[in-house]
């Protein structure tokens, strides 16, 4: 009955809401999540990565958005898909239900290299260079040996 | 060289005819205009050779020389003066002796024009290269003196004040003959200072060449006294303009210059009573080849083929009837069958009138073991080595012509090529600087004019053993 | 050993001269005879006799084509194309060689003529390699040309199934030709070039008929310094250019109008670019300056401008590296070192390659900061009349009237590497019109016979003064039109001015004597292009004494030729180096600023006549480079001085102003005033005891003399071969 009512008042969002502020950080913390997000949303911490993305779910989300991954703080504002390394893109797709740490099938060889994320567009991007010889061959002045 | 020159100078003669200023054509031709009335010609009687040591049976020295009556009252002739000279000449109707056939008087009349300073020279053409023609290597060898005299007659003519004997190199002992005569003339104060006591001062330098084919090309002979590479110059300016070292010279063969001291001393109306009108005088005649006896003899003009021939080469080897062709005057002029050489005369217009040419009077007789494919083949390959690769037409056009008439020799052509090489034929001739080109295209001509069906029988033949031959490829 | 049958041949045959001919002197005293009627394919024309056929066609717009026959060469008659017919006459002739006769009547359009020159088509193709596609004549040949316009549309070259064609190994003539014999058509204008033009009879035939070769007999390289010229003569394939082999096909380049730089005489070029590259460099004909040749170093020298260039400012480290920046932060350092520098302690130095914008540019700025010191690298005498009359640095004969001259007296100057073309005009003379040449100087290779009479420059006294007896004097005293060419190298040492004083005292008291009023007989050879134009604005000519106050500030405009150096400069001193090139300036800088070549800018050049050209921009400047006279109006702005034109048209409009010869493109203007300069000379008549000397002997230090030549690999390559080939016993 007084679930009844609750839900009537909808104080039980109202619930939801104050839970989610609590969990992400108070008032201050919730709009920092917001201005960076775009979204508030309260789970359960799953697992984090290696860089300090932390993945939550939460099933009260319907499908599709029940999993999702806030990214570490180190990149600030400047944060995108590629920064989700291999092992949790899968459970973070559903292509899988196991977390990384909990699935037998996942080898870990020492060859592998660490996940990078994709640079284009920053300093670290990859350039494609000439093999041509350049048309003008800029001169170079000869370094002065004594000052 | 000489016979390729044939075509030369009556093209020349052209020329000149256009040129206008240079000459006035009309003074020559004017005494040609008599009417024929002599119809038989030859044998000459010995009373009127010119050369009468031409067998070499006598002593070809000065003493001899002047036992037969050269160097005869050549003082008197030259105190005469240019103006009887040349009237002499042109009077007797000599015709050039080294192929071409042009009038001498006129030629030398050309040397009249003030030069300006300028020496003249006489140059005498000794380069005989042409095969089958060896008339002037029996007048250097066995009666020098006549050149030697001749010089100076002609020189006294022209007014030149030297003359340059342009010797082949292969007559070695010609020159050697040649240059003896000429130091005897000059001990004997014939030449040099105050030649014959004249008063006149004349020189005569002996040149010898390196054997080429194109030198006896009167332009690319200049260029070779010169000491340059013996290439044929563009005409105009011609050698009565700018010739041996740019001052005007003339330049004439060896016979021409040796008779013109006889002419001379009996009158050139002597000279003018042999041979057709136009034609006059006597010749050299060479006869080698398929009969019994080959010889140079000296013979009137306009003589029948036929007769010089049977009378002094003894026939040809198995009889007349055995006579494939002729090559009546030296390897450039096209050779005429049999039925040709059974009334031909021998003389310029005679030979002209039968699609060939006098030439140098070398008679190259081939029997019926000829093969004659075979045999211009030769002719042409010998114009492709001497040819000097100064001018196109000469240059690819004899060399491609060479491959063709080797392959025609064995067959292995397309009968549509006997009219390209026609063509080809065409389009050297009268298209390059001397007349080599001419004397290269003319046999070739000679051929197919005369043996159309042996070449294409040959062709046949090998399509036949062989398969169509590649050359029906581009076809 | 040329001369004598060519003159000879003159003589009598005018038709060789008469293209030579079409100078104005030449006309003057030539009485002209009538003239000869003949009809070209029924039109009439009326020619001088002595033209050839061709010649005449021409006139009428008929043109005959041609292999062997060129115009500046003598007539050769052998490739046979020119055949044409000729009424009355049973043979077509040879148009190039035939004169023009009254009342001829040509058919160039006949059948015959078509079948003749059908006919030399085809025997020349029958030994002509049909490998057109991988030739780098292809486009711009004339044996394609005229196969397509005159030859048989098909092939009856039966025998390539048998013998196939002719095979000529290929020769090694240097560095800058490359030679593909099997092509050659054996035209010989390469030898007629090399035997008349640029007097070096390394070229011949040998052999005869289809073995026929032309070549070096021996394997040799053409120590000629025109030698690129005979690869635009080459109507085929066979002799090709070796720096740009297999570089571009001439229908993808584009072609500017250009003016070279790298010698005084300012060749007219045309400029082949692709995808903002200069491929390479060809002559364009003007009459006046280089008729249709051009110098190998003019012509081969452009891969220098991709070599050792300023594509970036660049400012010296602490460490006194110099590190590359951004204009702004070079413009801003060089423009406070002007401005924070004594007007006193400023000084200017324009080099050998600068443009005239830039020079009226670099000077009104120093003018602007109160500094006067704004100088060249090149020395000539301020004593006397110094730079103010014009007549006393320029070559007042002009170029094209040398070849008029009767009697050449070169001083101290060997013309044949310092102005090339110039010794191709008086070798031309020397040919064609019996003018005889006398030197004083060095025992050089001028490629003509000449007088030599000595080496001391006492000997330039004498014969001013009249005081000589040497036969040299007396030929230049009896000569109609006398040339004195004094070399500017002379006049740097301490005699310079009593030099040129004696030399124009003896160039005027010839001139005074002449028939002829408007000749001109003193002639003063500059080294470099931009000296006249330096002049004419203001310029000082040498550093000299300016180097010795100890400048605080030097700005180099392009200045490499050595004359400033760091050890002849305070240790404070703050050089700015603007040039194309990183060469000698640019290795002493403190402040680079990236200019523009010749070829990447329209700037004017003044040639050593005082003609002024222009030229047009082919490519862009490298990099951040930028066409100089901005970079000198931006810095101006940044300094505050700030100069009053922002178009290249209002610069030229101050060039006007100063000069108006300056702008006058193309025209040269006759000077005037010799007779003051003379008076103003002479108290400089001191006696004068030196040797004359010259820089350039030898052809091996023709090739690398300025920066774009020092950076060009082709022109080391050519100092090599040259050095090697000296060395050969051929």
């Amino acid at each position: 009955m007084s679930n009844s009512i609750i839900k009537i008042l909808a104080l039980d969002k109202v619930a939801t809401v104050l839970s989610m502020i609590r969990q992400n950080g108070g008032v201050f913390g919730s709009l920092y999540k917001l201005y960076r997000q775009e979204e508030l949303k309260d789970g359960k911490l799953v697992g984090e990565d290696s860089f300090g993305n932390k993945y939550y779910e939460n099933p009260r989300y319907f499908y599709s958005r029940n999993r999702w991954v806030e990214y570490s703080d180190k990149f600030n504002m400047n944060y995108d898909a590629s920064q989700v390394p291999a092992e949790w893109y899968g459970w973070l797709h559903y292509k899988t239900d196991l977390l990384p740490h909990q699935d037998p099938g996942r080898p870990k060889y020492k060859w592998m290299a660490e996940h990078t994320e994709n640079l284009s567009g920053t300093t670290g991007q990859y350039v494609p260079y000439s093999t041509t010889r350049p048309k003008v061959e800029a001169w170079m002045p000869k370094p002065k040996t004594s000052v | 060289m000489a016979g390729a020159l044939a075509r030369v100078v009556q093209a020349t003669k052209t020329h000149i005819g256009v040129v206008g200023p240079l000459v006035n054509i009309n003074n020559g031709s004017v005494r040609f205009q008599q009417t024929q009335t002599k119809t038989k010609f030859g044998p000459l009687s010995d009373s009127d050779r010119v050369f009468t040591n031409l067998y070499g049976r006598h002593d070809w020295r000065l003493k001899g020389a002047l036992s037969r009556g050269d160097w005869y009252m050549t003082k008197e002739i030259m105190l005469k003066g240019t103006d009887w000279i040349v009237n002499e000449l042109k009077t007797s109707g000599l015709r050039g002796r080294g192929g071409a056939g042009f009038p001498t008087g006129m030629k030398w009349s050309f040397m009249n024009k003030p030069s300006g300073g300028r020496p003249k020279y006489l140059v005498v053409n000794a380069d005989e290269g042409e095969p089958g023609t060896c008339k002037d290597r029996e007048i250097m060898r066995h009666d020098p003196h006549k050149l030697v005299e001749g010089c100076l007659v002609a020189g006294r003519a022209i007014g030149a004040q030297a003359a340059y004997i342009y010797i082949r190199g292969e007559f070695y002992n010609e020159a050697s003959n040649l240059q003896v005569a000429i130091a005897e003339a000059y001990q004997a104060g014939l030449i040099g200072k105050n030649a014959c006591g004249s008063g006149y001062d004349f020189d005569v330098f002996v040149h010898r060449g390196a054997g080429a084919y194109i030198c006896g090309e009167e332009t690319a002979l200049i260029e070779s006294i010169e000491g340059k590479q013996g290439k044929p110059r563009l005409k105009p300016p011609f050698p009565a303009d700018v010739g041996l070292f740019g001052c005007p010279t003339t330049v004439n063969n060896v016979e021409t210059i040796a008779v013109a001291p006889t002419i001379c001393r009996r009158g050139g109306a002597w000279f003018a009573s042999f041979g057709r009108t136009r034609n006059s005088g006597t010749k050299l005649f060479n006869i080698s080849g398929h009969v019994n006896t080959p010889c140079t003899v000296e013979e009137e003009m306009s003589i029948p083929l036929k007769e010089l021939i049977e009378r002094h080469a003894g026939g040809v080897t198995g009889g007349w009837d055995n006579l494939l062709a002729i090559i009546p005057g030296g390897s450039s002029t096209p050779l005429i069958p049999k039925d040709v050489c059974e009334t031909v005369l021998m003389d310029f217009d005679g030979l002209v009138a039968a699609q060939t040419s006098l030439g140098t009077a070398a008679i190259i007789v081939m029997d019926k073991s000829t093969d004659i494919v075979k045999a211009i083949a030769r002719l042409i390959m010998f114009y492709k080595h001497e040819s000097c690769g100064q001018c196109t037409p000469c240059r690819e056009g004899v060399s491609w012509m060479n491959k063709i008439m080797y392959r025609f020799v064995d067959g292995n052509a397309s009968p549509k090529e006997i009219d390209m090489l026609w063509e080809l034929s065409k389009q050297i001739e009268g298209h390059t600087i001397c007349a080599l080109g001419d004397g290269a295209a003319w046999p070739v001509q000679g051929l197919i004019r005369h043996f159309r069906p042996e070449l294409e029988r040959r062709m046949a033949e090998h399509a036949a053993a062989h398969g169509p031959s590649k050359a029906e490829r581009l076809y | 050993m040329l001369r004598q049958p060519l003159s000879r041949a003159l003589g009598l045959s005018p038709s060789r001269v008469a293209p030579l001919t079409a100078r104005k002197f030449a006309e003057q005293v030539q009485a002209q005879p009538d003239n000869v009627e003949l009809f070209i394919d029924d039109q009439p024309v009326s020619v001088p006799p002595g033209t050839t056929v061709l010649q005449a066609a021409a006139q009428i717009g008929v043109e005959i084509p041609r292999f062997c026959y060129h115009e500046r060469l003598a007539v050769a008659g052998n490739c046979r194309m020119c055949l044409v017919e000729v009424e009355k006459s049973p043979k077509p002739i040879a148009a190039c060689a035939m004169p023009v006769m009254k009342g001829m009547r040509v058919k160039t359009n006949s059948d015959l003529t078509r079948r003749a020159r059908e006919g030399v088509m085809e025997f020349l193709l029958v030994n002509h390699p049909l490998d057109c596609p991988i030739c780098d004549q292809g486009g711009e040949c004339d044996l394609q040309d005229q196969s397509m316009a005159f030859g048989s549309d098909k092939s009856r070259f039966t025998d390539i199934h048998f013998s196939g064609k002719r095979a000529v190994e290929d020769k090694d003539v240097g560095p800058l030709i490359k030679t593909i014999m099997t092509r050659c058509i054996h035209c010989t204008r390469c030898i007629r070039f090399a035997s008349e033009v640029a007097g070096v009879d390394d070229f011949g035939t040998t052999g005869r008929g289809t073995e026929m070769q032309v070549g070096t007999y021996v394997e040799k390289m053409f120590l000629s310094e025109l030698s690129g010229n005979i690869i635009d003569l080459c109507p085929v394939g066979a002799l090709t250019s070796k720096p740009y082999s297999f570089a571009a096909r001439p229908w993808e380049t584009r072609r500017i109008d250009s003016v070279d730089v790298l010698d005084p005489l300012g060749s007219n070029i045309v400029v082949a670019t692709r995808t903002n590259e200069v491929l390479r460099i060809l002559p364009r004909t003007n009459e006046e300056i280089n008729e249709e040749w051009l110098s190998d170093k003019s012509r081969f020298a452009c891969d220098g401008l991709k070599r050792q260039r300023l594509v970036t400012p660049m400012i010296a480290d602490s460490r006194g590296n110099l590190t590359p920046v951004d204009w702004e932060e070079a413009v801003v350092a060089a423009a406070s070192a002007l401005r924070d520098c004594p007007p006193d302690k400023l000084l200017a130095v324009a080099g050998e390659l600068a443009d005239a914008e830039s020079l009226v540019a670099l000077k009104d700025l120093l003018n602007r900061l109160g500094s006067e010191k704004v100088c060249t690298e090149q020395y000539f005498p301020l004593e006397g009349a110094g730079t103010d009359l014009r007549s006393s640095y320029v070559l007042n004969t002009k170029i094209a009237n040398v070849e008029d001259a009767d009697f050449v007296l070169l001083i101290g100057t060997n013309v044949r590497f310092e102005a090339p073309l110039l010794n191709a005009r008086i070798r031309k003379a020397f040919i064609h019109k019996e003018t005889d040449i006398a030197s004083i100087g060095p025992k050089v290779d001028l490629t003509y016979e000449y007088i030599h009479v000595g080496d001391s420059a006492s000997i330039v006294k004498d014969f001013a003064t009249g005081s000589s007896s040497h036969e040299a004097l007396k030929r230049l005293e009896s000569a109609k039109r006398p040339v004195v060419i004094i070399g500017a190298d002379q006049l740097k040492s301490a005699e310079g001015p009593a030099l040129l004083a004696y030399t124009q005292e003896l160039a005027l008291r010839l001139q005074d004597k002449l028939a002829d009023k408007e000749w001109k007989v003193l002639n003063v050879l500059q080294r470099t292009a931009s000296q006249v134009a330096a002049l004419d604005i203001g310029y000082k000519p040498g550093v000299g004494k300016h180097l010795q106050d100890g400048p605080k500030v030097v700005f180099l405009l392009g200045a490499d030729a050595g004359v400033v150096t760091r050890e002849s400069l305070p240790k404070d001193c703050v050089v700015i180096y603007q040039g194309h090139h990183g060469d000698v300036g640019a290795a002493i800088a403190d402040i680079v600023l990236p200019g523009a070549a010749y070829t990447e800018k329209r700037g004017t050049y003044v040639n050593a006549e005082g003609r002024a050209q222009q030229t047009l921009p082919a490519v862009t400047p490298p990099g951040r480079a930028r066409e100089d006279w901005k970079i000198i109006r931006a810095l101006s702005e940044v300094c505050g001085a700030r100069l009053p034109y922002d178009s290249l048209d209002e610069v030229r409009d101050r060039l006007g102003e100063l000069s108006p010869a300056l702008v006058c493109y193309g025209e040269v203007q006759n000077n005037n005033y010799f007779a003051q300069a003379r008076q103003l000379a002479q108290s400089l008549q001191k006696p004068v005891s030196g040797k004359l000397d010259v820089q350039l002997k030898q052809l091996e230090d023709f090739f690398m003399t300025d920066a774009i030549s020092r950076a060009s690999p082709t022109m080391a390559k050519c100092v090599q071969a040259v050095i090697k080939q000296k060395q050969s016993p051929y």
